[in-house]
């Protein structure tokens, strides 16, 4: 179920307020019909979705990623949460029309506050409106941003030479090198970033860099490293959002560049590598476009913790509770991740990226970086 | 014809003396004065309890005011004005001013103060600690003024010594006033003169009771109700409860001219025979002057009471709260936490243990503003006086923390301890004889039978709660399905229709699959003239029901309700009424209206509803007959019963669908947490 979107989107030229697209929402009136037809038959309405759990992860070889598995639930009209996504999924279409009409766009977060109108229908929490969008997204094989809803936060920066083309908000295309034309902060990356939006011009970088931590962005920046060693610094702030991810993903596929990433060394950095390379969970449904299958993992690993003699925190509870849950998560489920995993808890210590500035500010690009990356046969 | 002696004339009559004081000044700790926070409080409860005795004895509303005022210091002044008969003049200083002189001494009845020595005491601490004397102003109705008395304590003597004395104009028709400076420590919180008074207004609801604080805060507890507990009746002494003192004593003191008529009159639950076989057996001659009994005759007449066959002591004496003041009074005092739940107070028969008449009597009050994540509150009373001290010494809270309350929806460590939740827990004890831990009359002692009694009565009570648990885990349930079949189904349908551009079709057949149950609602309605309880019986299940519908209310609610349609029969000693509902279409309903007259206290708790006819699955707001009830149902009823059951045992092999929402709620990891 790859997302229409991709190829389609190249034609459009009025951006920014371009139109829902015919045809995009053409599943939710097949939805109200099914939910008619069933009210008339006297059965209590319901929908079928496939379950995006954990459990129904599938791995496709032919992408190398994580997807939605075969497994559905059902939402009924049985249940009050059930029955009041499937009315909220109606208020939601018609909030997305009214939006085409009057060629507006809306944030999630506005979405969310646009729903106080909406009586009982109203979201009792974001999560809740972003699931429901997020589950419009599977029924119509979508993108949010086809129901011209985008994500409040834009994706996070980069820095280095990369040479590209923006067209920004009043339709201008600018060209700018990420390393020459930018601020100390590097370019941020707007939420949308497809071709129509950013086209790559050219680069000399021989390999990204995604990092877990701004401080860390920074000193590698302040050291130069993206010179020295030719690399293209991406900041993931955190687990990185829609555009980051998708941002990596065309830079792999289009420039043919390897990706490595450098986090902290505990269980939700491995979590943030598992959504950059196989697909998060929440959107399995767009891993094949999301998701950077030739990533790799650098570091902090459990092993560096002891073979650098980093300084580290205890594992807390909540942290050992994650490593046992990420071994039964199917993405883990190779002997590289089993073991690096299992070391984690038996040492029961986590580090941060940051820690490897116990040997100084140049320690982490003049001997870290440079160990790990010929060990990985990059750089 | 002589005037009738009026009631303050008629307890001085029975005013006996006995001499203890210097006794007590050395061991003041076992009257509740060990310590100053104590001292103020036992001070406070033998003025109030005094006050409210007076005003009970004389059929009076009792009305009291404790002002607390600070002096300087350490030193407090306490004035408690009550609203009793007063105490004529010449009683006034032995009342006061003597330990162990009171009207009671010798009396077979239930009351506050047992012995006596409790405002005695707190005049003796007062001279003590400030060697000030107290000041006493009481006024009897027959006299125009009052009198004003100061008063201290001759602990050698054990008699009163009156320092001054006037006669005032008080604007009131009789009272009493005490007021006593002593040495003292306001706190608040536990064990806290405010605790104590609220304590005493709930079990007290006809009592109004006024608590003005040191630092001027003023406390009113208005009363709930203006009908006076029945007074306490007076009874003999009943000879199981005997002992060689008190028998040597009532013998000594009797006036009857011979020992038979002694002990056919002056013991409770000797006949005439039994009195008869007593002499017999004893071999003493029943002419013989009861006085003469004495020595070795005595015990001999004491083993053969103990051993003989009397009737039970009478309970009459006895005054307990009742059910329906501990509901008022704990809804008077608790209302502004506006608790979830007021269990029906449970109010055991009265027992026996040796020769005393006791009775046990449970209130829980469950959610609201109760605190959940502590230890439920405990509210200890013996003859309707609270219970500050030793709760952990005391056999009410052993009884509390022996019951396995995990059952009944509480949290409980291992199944014993103090239960916690947002729960209070009101026991009071009423007897003729409260056996108490120590003379401080602080807690209760261990004993078999109240323990018994103590157990029987708080597992009623927590029945009631868990009834009370899982109906609202229902209705919690029900509230849900509510809220789709009447706010969001409608929207939902209403939106698909227009998407697709139809009508909207009728939603029956969807309603009834989504709730599929009988519902029972009870509403009050009052109105001025009377109360309406309208009962909606509602079928909301795919299939026409034919149901029998039992009601089971108290008695008395029963007797005074008049029901439209009329029951199809009525059992009025169980207060049950039951009709055959006419056949229910799937949405359909049925109306039946209990009236009842104006003011009534009618509640929708004081309804238990019962069906015959469908399942306990298929049942909201009501539970299934009960199999004791050994009614006859009609042919109707017990075939629809039987398709009902048939029904709810082929229902389960439905298609077990995952739930998307809950699956996704619960299953999915979120890479962010």
């Amino acid at each position: 179920m790859p997302p229409k979107r991709a190829g389609a989107s190249a034609k459009r030229t009025d951006e920014p307020a371009a139109p829902v697209r015919a045809d995009a929402l053409t599943p939710t009136v097949d939805l109200a019909r099914q939910i008619y037809d069933q009210l008339r038959r006297g059965e209590i309405p319901r929908m079928r979705l496939p379950l995006r759990t954990k459990q129904n992860l599938a791995f496709q070889s032919r992408d190398g990623v994580w997807r939605l598995g075969k497994a559905m639930g059902t939402r009924s009209a049985r249940k009050l949460d059930g029955a009041l996504m499937l009315l909220r999924t109606f208020c939601v279409v018609d909030f997305i029309n009214e939006m085409a009409a009057d060629q507006k766009t809306s944030t999630l977060r506005e979405l969310y506050y646009i729903s106080e109108g909406w009586d009982d229908a109203k979201f009792h929490s974001e999560d809740e409106s972003n699931l429901l969008i997020e589950d419009l997204e599977v029924m119509c094989e979508r993108l949010r941003e086809d129901f011209r809803l985008h994500p409040e936060e834009n994706g996070a920066s980069v820095i280095g030479d990369l040479t590209l083309k923006e067209k920004n908000r009043k339709g201008l295309v600018k060209r700018f090198n990420c390393r020459d034309d930018v601020g100390d902060g590097g370019y941020a990356l707007p939420f949308n970033v497809e071709k129509e939006k950013i086209e790559f011009v050219g680069t000399n970088a021989k390999f990204v860099i995604a990092i877990e931590c701004g401080g860390m962005v920074d000193r590698l920046a302040e050291n130069g490293f993206d010179e020295k060693h030719d690399a293209l610094l991406v900041h993931l702030k955190g687990q990185p959002a829609r555009s980051t991810r998708r941002f990596l993903r065309r830079i792999s596929d289009e420039l043919k560049l390897p990706v490595v990433v450098f986090t902290d060394g505990d269980p939700w950095s491995f979590r943030i590598f598992a959504s950059v390379a196989y697909g998060a969970i929440k959107t399995a449904h767009l891993s094949s476009y999301l998701a950077t299958p030739a990533a790799e993992f650098l570091g902090v690993t459990a092993s560096d913790i002891e073979n650098y003699d980093l300084p580290s925190d205890k594992l807390s509870e909540q942290d050992v509770r994650a490593l046992q849950t990420e071994l039964t998560d199917p993405r883990f489920a190779t002997a590289e991740w089993r073991a690096e995993i299992e070391l984690m808890l038996r040492n029961g210590k986590k580090a941060e990226q940051q820690s490897l500035a116990k040997y100084g500010l140049n320690y982490v690009t003049d001997r870290y970086l440079p160990e790990k990356l010929a060990s990985m046969g990059i750089g | 014809m002589p005037p009738r002696p009026t009631i303050a004339q008629q307890l001085a009559a029975k005013q006996r003396e006995i001499s203890v004081a210097e006794f007590f000044e050395r061991n003041r700790q076992i009257l509740g004065f060990d310590n100053l926070q104590r001292a103020l409080l036992t001070t406070v409860k033998e003025a109030v309890d005094n006050g409210l005795d007076a005003a009970e004895e004389a059929s009076i509303l009792p009305e009291l005011t404790v002002e607390i005022e600070k002096r300087k210091d350490d030193r407090f002044r306490v004035a408690v004005s009550d609203n009793g008969p007063g105490i004529l003049r010449r009683e006034i200083p032995n009342v006061f001013g003597k330990l162990l002189y009171g009207s009671r001494f010798y009396s077979h009845r239930q009351a506050r103060g047992q012995q006596g020595i409790g405002i005695s005491a707190a005049v003796l601490y007062a001279n003590l600690t400030t060697a000030r004397p107290t000041r006493i102003t009481s006024k009897v109705e027959e006299e125009d003024t009052a009198h004003v008395l100061d008063i201290f304590l001759d602990t050698q003597r054990n008699q009163p010594r009156v320092d001054s004395e006037d006669v005032v104009l008080w604007d009131r028709p009789h009272g009493t006033r005490v007021e006593i400076e002593l040495k003292a420590r306001y706190l608040r919180g536990r064990q806290s003169p405010f605790e104590y008074l609220r304590g005493t207004a709930i079990v007290n609801p006809h009592a109004r009771i006024v608590l003005v604080e040191p630092d001027g805060t003023r406390v009113t507890f208005e009363r709930a109700t203006t009908d006076l507990p029945p007074p306490a009746k007076e009874t003999l002494p009943h000879p199981y409860g005997l002992e060689l003192g008190e028998l040597g004593s009532l013998l000594k003191a009797s006036r009857r001219p011979t020992l038979g008529e002694f002990l056919a009159k002056d013991l409770q639950g000797v006949s005439a025979r039994a009195a008869k076989e007593l002499l017999e057996r004893t071999g003493l001659a029943a002419g013989a002057k009861p006085a003469s009994v004495q020595g070795e005759a005595q015990e001999r007449l004491l083993t053969a009471l103990h051993e003989a066959p009397l009737v039970s002591p009478s309970s009459d004496c006895l005054s307990p709260i009742g059910a329906l003041l501990i509901k008022r009074g704990l809804r008077n005092v608790l209302g502004e936490l506006r608790p979830e739940f007021f269990a029906p107070p449970v109010s055991r028969p009265p027992k026996v243990r040796g020769g005393f008449p006791f009775m046990v009597e449970v209130g829980l009050v469950y959610g609201g503003g109760l605190p959940s994540d502590q230890p439920v509150q405990i509210l200890r009373f013996a003859n309707r006086v609270p219970l500050l001290f030793q709760q952990g010494a005391c056999a009410i809270t052993n009884a509390i923390a022996s019951v396995d309350w995990r059952r009944y929806g509480l949290d409980q460590k291992g199944g014993t301890g103090i239960p916690s939740g947002p729960a209070l827990l009101l026991v009071h004890v009423a007897s003729t004889k409260v056996p108490f831990t120590s003379e401080a009359k602080e807690a209760i002692a261990e004993d078999p039978e109240i323990d018994k009694e103590l157990t029987l009565a708080l597992q009623a009570a927590a029945r009631h709660l868990r009834t009370h648990l899982s109906r609202k885990g229902r209705r919690e349930f029900a509230s849900d399905k509510f809220a789709i079949i009447q706010r969001i189904l409608p929207k939902l349908a209403e939106r698909a229709s227009r998407m697709v551009a139809k009508p909207v079709p009728d939603l029956t057949p969807v309603i009834t699959r989504i709730m599929d149950v009988v519902n029972v609602e009870t509403r009050v309605n009052p109105g001025p003239d009377g109360i309406r309880v309208p009962v909606e019986i509602t079928n909301f299940t795919p299939r026409p029901r034919v149901l029998e519908l039992f009601a089971e209310v108290p008695p008395e609610l029963l007797a005074a309700a008049r029901f439209d349609p009329a029951p199809d029969g009525t059992e009025p000693a169980l207060g049950r009424a039951w009709w055959t509902l006419p056949k229910l279409l799937p949405n359909a309903r049925t109306t039946l209206t209990a009236s009842f007259p104006p003011k009534s206290e009618v509640e929708a708790n004081d309804f238990d509803w019962y069906v015959a006819g469908i399942d306990e699955a298929h049942l909201l707001g009501a539970d299934p007959l009960p199999g004791d009830w050994e009614v006859r149902l009609p042919r109707t009823i017990v075939e629809a019963a039987e398709v009902a059951a048939q029904e709810s045992a082929t229902s389960g092999a439905t298609e077990e669908e995952v739930d998307y929402d809950a699956a996704e709620a619960s299953g999915g990891v979120r890479e962010e947490d």
